[in-house]
């Protein structure tokens, strides 16, 4: 597989603070790969950095084989930026906006034509083509900033986190249309703090916390880093502490927790996990409610490895 | 590359609302406040023409002094007065019907009766007074001297008549153009916020826009180049519709030199966008202290070049004159001034000379700041 990105070794200081720490970094053509981590874990700065807009302390960084600097013209005419905020004009329409910025990439007038509209085609605009920007929902807005950093047909996107405060209906939308730019072949960088959506979209992804990448592989590999196979929680009324003691003694338990009417089982492999917890529970003529058992999350791995969860981290 | 931002440079500035309030409706309000407020005054000093008064003379009464002094105030190519020798009756007749500003009665005394006021009729009231203080003067000048009854008479005549300038070349010199003059100086200065802009709008610190451009392989140099200049072409149209709208709404007498005050405003309306470009490119301060900076810079020109306090100006020059030529706003004013006053260009030469200069190195001291590759901070 070709590198596309290649970072090594990267050294971003503010002071005394260390925002990236010796971070080195590999993505490959044609995958989505994502940047998870809780808000200044240094996914934005390894961004700034990338696009070269940030100055950075030490280490290197190359772009589709080439080093990555600010006047690397031929680089950047094949990178496709969507910020974390809205970057438009508000004095122009939809199709002003996506026009003027394909046009800074696209100089063939017919073809710029061509390509805005397949931009306003594949992000849903076409009804909102003379509308201006302070006209549009949140979602609509996103959907704008997604077209105007895609319209020129980029072989690389990078994406930093594009579903802020967006719609659980434009955010599916906006993941749909990312998921379809890689299929065409496009290699995508997407950051998020939103562990669902890096599952439900990358291939490959980095898990970075206090400016360090802690975890990288696939969604599995990263699992399987980490010794929880399968949580099981159970609703109880009550749950004498000899039950809880018979549980956390069950084969390939390795953690049992009972709090707020719920008892909450950590296992590490193992088969028929539940019908043996289960079977604690029906011995000890102890009724329960809603049972169900979940495989091993990101935010799992991220607690494993940091000793807090990811959403711990966000509030 | 460059037609492409410059295109929509311009399109995205003439929608900018703020730019339309503060640099087109703001002036035409202010300009419109200042017309009300001193454009009375300015009319009854520069429009000033002859009063048309009929004269009474009563019965029995020995009125060839009269007659003189009235000879000598309708004589010349603007005479003082134009007067109707009639009857009591018909005199009230024409002044009812606004013929005429006022009846002189030559009796005992002289007496006068106006309808309404103004300055005409002050005008009237005024001789009547002086002629009736003098007459003493003139009657007893006859009795002892009576050769010097004619400059008696003629005094009398410089004191009554209104007193028309002639001014060196065809400008308009009266005192209350200097805040048109610096009216439009303002608005050249204002020109620095759209100034500004440009720099927040390129660089990459300052708005997630300039991050997008920064990220494009559009060299700055071309993005900036075309926001300076498409920044510019906005800003001389606002001038240019500031100066038609003072000239032709307003009918501000600028001179006979309208091309050049164009062509001077407009040289102002650079000056102020290049200010602004250039405080914006300090990378030192944030965007709310720039624009505050740019603000408080604007005003403190301005009100040094004369906006606020009509005479400030006049001091500098007497007590730190350097001021004057480093003031942006005072240099654009200055311009205004020498165009309407001087009969030659050498001082305009000068000012303008220094407008050039100035934008020249605001404008560079900017793109090499704001050229700068990298960012510490974003």
């Amino acid at each position: 597989m070709n590198t596309v990105v290649k970072i090594e070794n990267l050294v971003k200081r503010y002071g005394d603070l260390i925002a990236l720490d010796h971070l080195c970094l590999d993505i490959y053509e044609g995958e989505v790969f994502g940047l998870l981590g809780p808000n200044g874990s240094g996914k934005t700065t390894t961004i700034n950095c990338l696009l070269s807009l940030l100055s950075y302390d030490k280490g290197s960084i190359q772009i589709f084989g080439k080093e990555m600097t600010p006047v690397s013209y031929d680089i950047k005419k094949d990178i496709g930026i969507i910020m974390q905020n809205v970057a438009v004009f508000d004095e122009l329409t939809v199709f002003e906006n996506i026009d003027y910025f394909c046009g800074l990439y696209i100089t063939d007038k017919a073809k710029r034509k061509q390509y805005v509209e397949e931009a306003i085609e594949f992000t849903g605009l076409n009804d909102f083509k003379k509308f201006y920007p302070k006209k549009l929902s949140g979602g609509l807005l996103r959907r704008l900033n997604i077209a105007c950093g895609i319209a020129h047909k980029p072989k690389l996107i990078i994406l930093d986190e594009p579903t802020v405060a967006v719609d659980p209906q434009s955010r599916n939308k906006i993941l749909e249309g990312i998921q379809e730019l890689n299929r065409n072949g496009t290699t995508i960088i997407y950051t998020s703090h939103y562990m669902e959506e890096i599952e439900q979209i990358c291939t490959r992804i980095a898990i970075m916390d206090k400016g360090r990448k802690i975890a990288e592989g696939t969604k599995d590999q990263l699992k399987r880093m980490i010794k929880n196979t399968e949580t099981i929680t159970t609703e109880l009324l009550e749950l004498p502490d000899n039950v809880l003691s018979q549980i956390s003694a069950l084969p390939h338990v390795y953690s049992a927790d009972y709090s707020g009417d719920k008892l909450t089982v950590c296992c590490s492999g193992g088969k028929h996990n539940l019908i043996r917890v289960l079977d604690v529970l029906q011995k000890n003529d102890l009724s329960f409610g809603r049972v169900y058992t979940e495989l091993p999350t990101l935010n799992d791995v991220f607690l494993e490895i940091t000793g807090t969860a990811l959403r711990d981290k966000e509030d | 590359m460059f037609l492409h931002n410059l295109k929509y440079e311009l399109l995205s500035s003439y929608r900018v609302k703020d730019l339309i309030i503060w640099l087109i409706i703001f002036p035409m309000i202010l300009g419109t406040l200042f017309k009300a407020a001193f454009g009375n005054i300015y009319e009854n000093i520069s429009t000033f023409k002859t009063i048309p008064a009929a004269v009474v003379v009563e019965d029995g009464i020995d009125d060839t002094v009269f007659r003189q002094v009235m000879d000598s105030m309708t004589e010349g190519d603007e005479p003082f007065l134009k007067v109707t020798y009639t009857d009591k009756d018909s005199a009230l007749e024409m002044l009812r019907k606004d013929d005429i500003k006022g009846i002189i009665v030559c009796g005992e005394k002289l007496s006068l009766t106006v309808s309404g006021t103004g300055s005409e009729q002050s005008a009237l009231r005024s001789f009547a007074d002086q002629y009736n203080n003098t007459q003493h003067i003139v009657m007893e000048a006859l009795k002892n001297d009576p050769a010097s009854a004619q400059k008696v008479i003629m005094s009398l005549q410089e004191d009554c008549s209104p007193v028309s300038s002639k001014p060196m070349t065809q400008g308009n010199t009266d005192n209350f153009i200097q805040y048109f003059y610096n009216l439009i100086a303002m608005v050249a200065i204002y020109g620095s916020v759209t100034g500004l802009h440009i720099t927040v709008n390129n660089q990459a610190n300052l708005s997630p826009l300039g991050a997008r451009k920064c990220c494009s392989p559009t060299p700055k140099a071309i993005g900036l180049g075309a926001s300076l200049i498409g920044s510019y072409i906005v800003q001389s149209g606002c001038m240019i519709i500031c100066v038609s709208f003072l000239r032709f709404v307003l009918d501000i007498d600028f001179g006979d030199r309208l091309l050049l005050v164009y062509i001077s405003a407009i040289c102002g309306g650079i000056l102020g966008v290049s200010l602004g470009f250039f405080i914006g490119s300090l990378n030192k301060f944030s965007f709310g202290m720039k624009t505050g900076l740019c603000m408080t810079i604007s005003m403190i020109s301005c009100y040094l070049s004369g906006l606020m306090v009509g005479d400030i100006k006049g001091d500098i020059a007497s007590n730190t004159p350097w001021l004057n030529n480093i003031n942006p706003a005072s240099v654009i004013s200055d311009c205004f001034y020498c165009l309407n006053i001087d009969s030659d260009y050498s001082r305009l030469k000068v000012k303008l000379l220094t407008m050039f200069a100035l934008s020249a190195v605001f404008s560079v001291l900017g793109i090499i700041i704001t050229r700068r590759k990298k960012y510490a901070y974003i």
